[in-house]
């Protein structure tokens, strides 16, 4: 279905009462300009739609409240878990069973950065679903019994299975080894540390006022018609709250130390190499394509079914068979991660280790050719220009890129930026990332895992 | 729980509340549990799962304060005694905790058993 971009539809939004600005399509966009979202704001509340060809509509509100900005320990965990109870309006089952009926799924999760509440449903149900919505966001009822009952019992099983995974374990480890507190936060607290005595449903409402207020969350969706769905955000958004006194966000720019973290465990090993990396594109500053770059250069994994691979890391790795490396840049909004993951045998992964440090040391020193930074760019391009094509990032991104008031997902400039990355900007940022503190985590056998000293990275 | 009654019926209609207050206050005076302190919604019967889960919703002090009023209306009736007329509990004391938590608990039960027999109609 062909988006409205003529001059009639923009003249009839233009005599709307909603304030609204449409995004140009960018030239590159494909024939139904599909990949571009057109944005709006109806008294403080972003939102942002694209339409698709399809019979399915993806609607999320997506918040800044992920485990980066919790007051206390687990409130994140706690706001997600309490999505879709009960209402002022309707209890938890009314809104189960009502949406089972119409066919639809509602889900939750949280990042270190963002809340998002997903429905997916039939495209006619959305003044529903969005009523719904809007009625999760600004009534829920957070009742005592619902937290020792439900949440808390959810929550615990939750953490007992992240407890016995050791990739969990290290992820979580290594981002507070790097940015200590705000995204040094881990995402779930274990099963082993104190967040019960933290958790009361008052202070859970308290910090979802904040969380859920007008500036701090973004709608959108995917798949759904945009006046249409102006008409409806415009209508049920209303009663969202316009912050508290009691919370205020923790809004610190990240910074990066560095430094490393050994965790003993019984099932499993998994090493992380981490260096300050990228940060997400729709945040603006501190954004260096040249890492993404330098993530696929080192790669690991390739997309081909049965092959090791013939990037750097690969081709170093190939003769070390248990031991399993991949790459990857996280990007938040201002700041990044660059890691490379590796897990196997312990014995293996030493020796990988190793091999991936001296891979690092030799593309910093200049040892690559151009034909290799080339794959690596056409790669990184690839993987996120076919990202911004599934509904998840898009979703995401667009989200928080409107709730810092910049620009939704704008997948073509993101593909010629990292298309624009020169062979010196790649080998520059590898030297950059050997001069600074590595963050290594270490998790599994102990007695066999090395110290970041010992493969000759500075801690 | 809470069986047919006829006091909603009456609380809706002023004239007849008017008459039968007076008689109400009498006759919960008259019972004799305010003098062993003890508050209405202690007396309702436990034994049964709606109750038992309305007490372990009662925030924490309802809950000490409960177990306080019983244990002490427990000790009276032991030794024979009524309290001090200044510890036994006062009209305006005597409000119901535990009432609206048993309520809202049939309500839930109520609304699960109509959700699991509703006949569905497919949309035109």
């Amino acid at each position: 279905m062909v988006s409205p971009s003529a001059v009639a539809p923009r003249a009839f939004r233009a005599a709307q009462p909603v304030k609204q600005l449409v995004q140009k399509r960018g030239f590159a966009a494909p024939a139904s300009g599909s990949f571009t979202y057109e944005t709006g704001d109806a008294a403080g509340v972003k939102y942002a739609s694209r339409d698709l060809p399809a019979a399915t509509t993806t609607l999320a509100v997506v918040a800044k409240a992920g485990s980066r900005y919790q007051p206390s320990p687990a409130f994140s965990d706690a706001l997600e878990k309490f999505a879709f109870k009960s209402t002022y309006k309707r209890s938890a089952l009314r809104i189960t069973r009502e949406s089972e009926l119409l066919g639809g799924e509602l889900s939750a999760n949280h990042t270190r950065e963002l809340l998002v509440l997903r429905a997916r449903f039939m495209k006619e149900d959305l003044p529903y679903f969005t009523e719904l919505m809007g009625e999760v966001i600004s009534k829920t009822r957070f009742t005592a019994h619902e937290l020792s009952e439900e949440v808390e019992h959810v929550m615990k099983l939750d953490q007992k299975g992240l407890l016995g995974s050791p990739a969990n374990l290290a992820i979580n480890s290594v981002h507070g080894v790097a940015f200590h507190h705000g995204l040094g936060t881990p995402t779930n607290a274990t099963s082993s540390s104190p967040f019960k005595k933290y958790l009361d449903a008052q202070a859970i409402a308290d910090f979802a006022d904040v969380a859920y207020s007008r500036k701090n969350i973004a709608v959108v969706a995917n798949g759904a018609d945009h006046q249409e769905f102006a008409k409806w955000v415009k209508e049920f958004f209303q009663d969202t709250k316009s912050g508290s006194d009691v919370y205020k966000l923790n809004e610190e720019p990240t910074k990066y130390y560095g430094g490393e973290e050994r965790i003993a465990h019984a099932s499993g090993n998994v090493m992380i190499l981490a260096f300050p990396g990228s940060s997400s594109f729709t945040s603006g500053q501190s954004f260096k394509p040249e890492i993404q770059v330098l993530a696929t250069l080192l790669g690991g994994q390739s997309s081909i079914k049965w092959s090791s691979g013939f990037s750097m890391l690969s081709k170093a790795t190939a003769d070390i068979p248990f031991a399993h490396v991949t790459t990857r840049n996280h990007a938040y909004s201002d700041a990044g991660l660059l890691t490379v993951t590796i897990t196997g045998t312990s014995s293996h992964i030493a020796k990988a280790s190793k091999a991936v440090v001296d891979t690092l040391k030799s593309v910093a020193s200049g040892n690559v050719t151009d034909e290799d930074i080339a794959k690596a760019t056409a790669l990184a391009r690839f993987r996120a220009l076919s990202e911004g094509q599934q509904t998840e990032a898009g979703i995401e991104a667009t989200g928080m890129g409107l709730i810092l008031n910049s620009q939704p997902y704008q997948i073509d400039e993101l593909g010629q930026k990292i298309a624009k990355v020169t062979p010196d900007q790649v080998k520059s940022a590898a030297k950059s990332l050997l001069d600074q503190r590595a963050s290594v985590s270490s998790v599994g056998d102990l007695f066999v895992l090395p110290w970041a000293a010992d493969i000759g990275l500075k801690v | 729980m809470s069986g047919p009654s006829l006091a909603p019926y009456i609380m809706r209609r002023p004239w007849l509340r008017s008459w039968m207050m007076p008689f109400a206050k009498w006759y919960a005076n008259a019972s004799g549990y305010r003098r062993l302190g003890l508050r209405a919604d202690d007396l309702i019967p436990e034994e049964n799962d709606t109750v038992q889960l309305a007490l372990k919703r009662l925030p924490p002090k309802e809950a000490y304060d409960r177990v306080f009023r019983l244990r002490r209306a427990f000790q009276c009736s032991l030794a024979h005694q009524l309290l001090p007329p200044e510890e036994q509990t006062k009209p305006e004391e005597d409000t119901s905790y535990l009432k609206p938590i048993i309520e809202e608990i049939e309500r839930e039960y109520k609304e699960m058993a109509d959700l699991e027999s509703m006949t569905i109609q497919k949309r035109k």
